[in-house]
């Protein structure tokens, strides 16, 4: 490996979500003792513009070059902060996520084993975050036209919108006419129209 | 319409979709458009081949209460505004017998030798606008739907009320056609039952029926209108006041929802039986018609949206949005946007917000013009690989070639390529390498998690788009299970090597739990295949090994699933109390002196 | 090709016959408790 890792761990209370269940501060400090964990710091709310700043910072001032952030699922916030770490200079396939709030302070109640878990949960990802590498992304370009599917009140909406945007719209509709269940209407409600 | 004339738009109607392939940004489409056997530019929809068409069939644009040739238009203001031909019962099907219609058009639009066009389409986005079906109110058999003449449902009452209907707007009653000296509404049939129907709120129902009371007052004040219900849900804007000005009209509410109907055979009149749950009073109400207000559900093609597209489905059958609060737009698949009914109900203003705003969502990835997709790709080190070819015969999409006569190195198109990882679990010689989720990586993983106490882990391989969404969904819903499980995420079970379980049980593991999509939500397609294959493989090595197979486990769950995934890590817990001390020191040493060897 | 076997559940123990091609995986659940953990035993085992 070119570089030796030096892992910055930012452990999220996310208000009372985490905090309320999981001792982050022990988390914190405890995350300190891992292999090239360099530097580790508790956000009230890391995805927040703040804890995002405090990425940054200290991606530059401790010469961070993995991001561990121990917080909410990454099926949510990794785009947010591998952006954040992108803008900081680094490679965003060089950030690992936590999950210690789904996975963790949400499903359980006693403080003492969720904190215990939380801490394995934060191990296991500064496992993986010293073995990740820098990955180039693809780009590719889009074609620039749109497919809508279904010819009811939505896809027409859709297809009107992107058209007069400027967009060519392929408008695929099963039945013989578009209008949908819309077009069996006779009011609506709340204008009685 | 403005769709039909609008340069921008190409109509395909009459038209399903046959195949989607590619990633975001550039999607290939095959549709087919089925033949109208009427000309869609040519024809004038004058009408005049209606005139002479001899088959009369039901129309089904009016469920059947009306009827319609064999060559229509389903309503007037058809879009395309174009006549067709239900050739399944058109005589000109052999033109001798008939031909009536395409000797009186005038353009010359009618074509019996019209074939089915395949036309092939690129495209950079999809929405995915699909809608939603009305629920069968045969299933809530106490309301003798299909007996009692004058039962209708909500939906029948829209034709019967619709201006295309021969009554013109004036609600008759079926068995006398007479205007309904009283009318009773029934809410909630099919929605929020858990034994029959939907458990889930069908969102419009209740201002559909508002709606219709009023409609009803506005043209005959003396109908006496009354409406059971559980609650009344007049939430949006100008809802209440529109649930009000149908109670100052005289519309009646009675809090209870019907036990049972029953018909009086002499006046065909109703009579229902319902507790009022605001008096605790068992009651008895006679009306001349009674409208069975129906929930609506997902539409049963809705399956085939989401196989072509690789989408969720929620528990409640509607599609799933990425994030519930934060991406309700979103489909999983990049690229693909919901709109409208697919993704829940909703009413009319609510379907056209969501239009908009995946209209805009898609418009932000068109006018970029370029999109990065994520490096989650595999790759070959050619120096091991031994051209066996596994790798070509598990990927799902065709993306590795090999050619294994002459030995030379597998290949990758890392453009195909999705990432799941089966190639780098499949290969026997190390030889693929998984970015981002490396063996190295996942190794390191299992060391790290059992370091300390391993006895006390369940080691749980999580697939990201289904699994993985079913604990957060759990927890987002705050299930309680024990702290025992330890999540590793893959993209895909297909993933998930031999050699990882074996590492788990080796460094400790009690239980080994591998977690992926049913097989229907499979996003790699059919990978998970795999994982099935391998795990029983991996049964029949641990029985040879001394090594209880159950101590490995498998589900499938999916990110709707998190009661199922609460359940299981119960499960596995319990399962991981079983197992000693003295057995996973026992497994270890089997495991280790075999890895000396 | 199909052939006829015994499956059992992994999770509770329950076994049952069924048919079973290596060639065409089928989604498994075990009719009684629900579980995904059904392993198809091999032949000699079970019967």
């Amino acid at each position: 490996m070119a570089e030796e890792p030096r892992i910055g761990v930012f452990v999220c209370e996310c208000g009372i979500n985490i905090a309320g269940t999981v001792d982050c501060d022990e988390v914190t400090e405890w995350a300190r003792t891992l292999p090239n964990v360099v530097f580790s710091v508790k956000n009230r709310y890391t995805c927040a513009e703040p804890g995002q700043q405090e990425i940054k910072r200290f991606i530059k001032e401790k010469n961070l070059n993995r991001v561990v952030v121990a917080s909410c699922t990454p099926r949510m916030h990794e785009p947010t902060f591998r952006r954040c770490c992108a803008d900081a200079g680094l490679n965003p396939y060089l950030f690992e996520m936590a999950n210690i709030r789904e996975h963790c302070s949400w499903v359980h109640s006693d403080r003492k084993k969720a904190t215990e878990k939380a801490k394995d949960i934060v191990k296991v990802a500064v496992a993986k975050a010293r073995l990740l590498e820098p990955q180039e992304e693809l780009e590719v370009p889009v074609t620039q036209a749109a497919l809508v599917i279904g010819g009811g009140i939505a896809g027409i909406q859709a297809s009107l919108d992107l058209a007069d945007a400027g967009y060519q719209v392929y408008l695929v509709e099963k039945e013989p006419t578009i209008g949908g269940l819309m077009s069996y209407i006779n009011k609506t409600f709340p204008t009685m129209d | 319409m403005d769709v039909g004339r609008h340069p921008k738009i190409k109509l395909l109607a009459y038209s399903e979709i046959e195949e989607i392939t590619g990633y975001i940004g550039n999607f290939h489409v095959k549709v087919r458009k089925k033949a109208r056997y009427v000309d869609e530019i040519a024809c004038t929809a004058c009408g005049e081949c209606v005139k002479v068409c001899p088959v009369v069939k039901p129309d089904e644009h009016q469920l059947g209460l009306a009827t319609r040739k064999a060559i229509y238009i389903p309503f007037a203001q058809a879009v395309p505004a174009s006549y067709l031909i239900d050739m399944e019962d058109c005589l000109g099907n052999n033109p001798i017998a008939c031909g009536a219609c395409a000797e009186v058009c005038d353009p010359r639009a009618i074509d019996y030798d019209q074939k089915d066009e395949i036309l092939e389409l690129d495209v950079g986005v999809a929405i995915v606008a699909t809608g939603m079906d009305v629920c069968d109110p045969t299933i809530l058999d106490e309301y003798r739907y299909t007996k009692y003449e004058n039962v209708i449902t909500s939906w029948e009452f829209e034709i019967l009320t619709g201006p295309g209907y021969v009554t013109r707007g004036e609600l008759l009653r079926p068995t006398d056609r007479k205007v309904p000296k009283s009318i009773a509404f029934v809410q909630c049939v099919g929605s929020r039952a858990e034994r029959r129907g939907n458990p889930y709120c069908s969102n419009i129902c209740c201002m559909n029926t508002i709606k219709d009371t009023l409609y009803l007052k506005e043209h005959h004040p003396e109908i006496d209108c009354t409406v059971f219900y559980m609650d009344i849900r007049a939430f949006g804007k100008g809802y209440e006041e529109l649930y009000k000005r149908s109670k100052e009209v005289g519309v009646k509410y009675i809090r209870g929802i019907p036990g049972d109907i029953v018909e009086d055979r002499k006046t065909r009149n109703l009579v229902l039986t319902v507790e009022n749950t605001t008096t605790g009073k068992i009651q008895r109400h006679e009306f001349e018609m009674v409208v069975l207000s129906i929930g609506v559900i997902p539409r049963p093609d809705t399956e085939t949206v989401q196989r072509l597209l690789t989408l969720s489905k929620a528990a409640d059958g509607f599609l799933m949005e990425t994030h519930y609060q934060l991406n309700p737009i979103d489909a999983p698949t990049g690229g693909v946007f919901l709109a409208g009914c697919c993704e829940s109900p909703k009413d009319i203003k609510a379907s056209v917000i969501q239009a908009s705003g995946a209209a805009s969502r898609a418009e932000t990835l068109l006018s970029a013009g370029k999109v990065k997709v994520e490096a989650i790709t595999s790759e070959v080190i050619p120096d091991l690989c031994k051209a066996c070819g596994i790798c070509v015969d598990v990927c799902p999409y065709g993306s590795i070639t090999v050619d294994r006569k002459a030995k030379t190195p597998a290949s990758i198109v890392e453009a195909a390529c999705k990432g799941c990882g089966t190639c780098g679990a499949e290969c026997r010689f190390d030889a693929l390498r998984m970015r981002h989720f490396t063996d190295d990586q996942i190794i390191a993983m299992i060391d790290a998690m059992f370091e300390e106490r391993p006895e006390e882990k369940v080691c749980i391989f999580a697939c990201n788009w289904c699994s993985y969404g079913g604990a957060d969904l759990a927890g987002l819903s705050r299930m309680q299970y024990p702290p025992s499980g330890r999540v590793i995420r893959t993209m895909c079970s297909g993933r998930v090597a031999e050699k990882f379980v074996w590492h788990a049980f080796r460094k400790g593991a009690p239980v080994v739990l591998i977690s992926g999509c049913h097989f229907a939500d499979c996003h790699y397609i059919d990978a998970n295949r795999w994982t099935q294959k391998r795990v029983e493989k991996l049964w029949d090595k641990m029985e040879q090994k001394g090594i209880r197979p159950e101590r490995l486990q498998l589900e499938w769950i999916s990110a709707a699933e998190a009661v199922k995934w609460t359940r299981v890590m119960h499960a596995v817990e319990e399962l991981r109390k079983t197992v000693t001390r003295e057995e996973i020191e026992e497994t270890m040493r089997i495991l280790s002196e075999e890895k000396g060897k | 090709m199909a052939e006829e076997v015994t499956f059992k559940c992994l999770r509770c123990g329950y076994t049952y016959k069924g048919t079973y091609d290596r060639k065409v995986p089928e989604e498994r659940e075990c009719p009684k408790c629900g579980s995904n953990s059904v392993r198809p035993l091999p032949k000699g085992k079970g019967d």
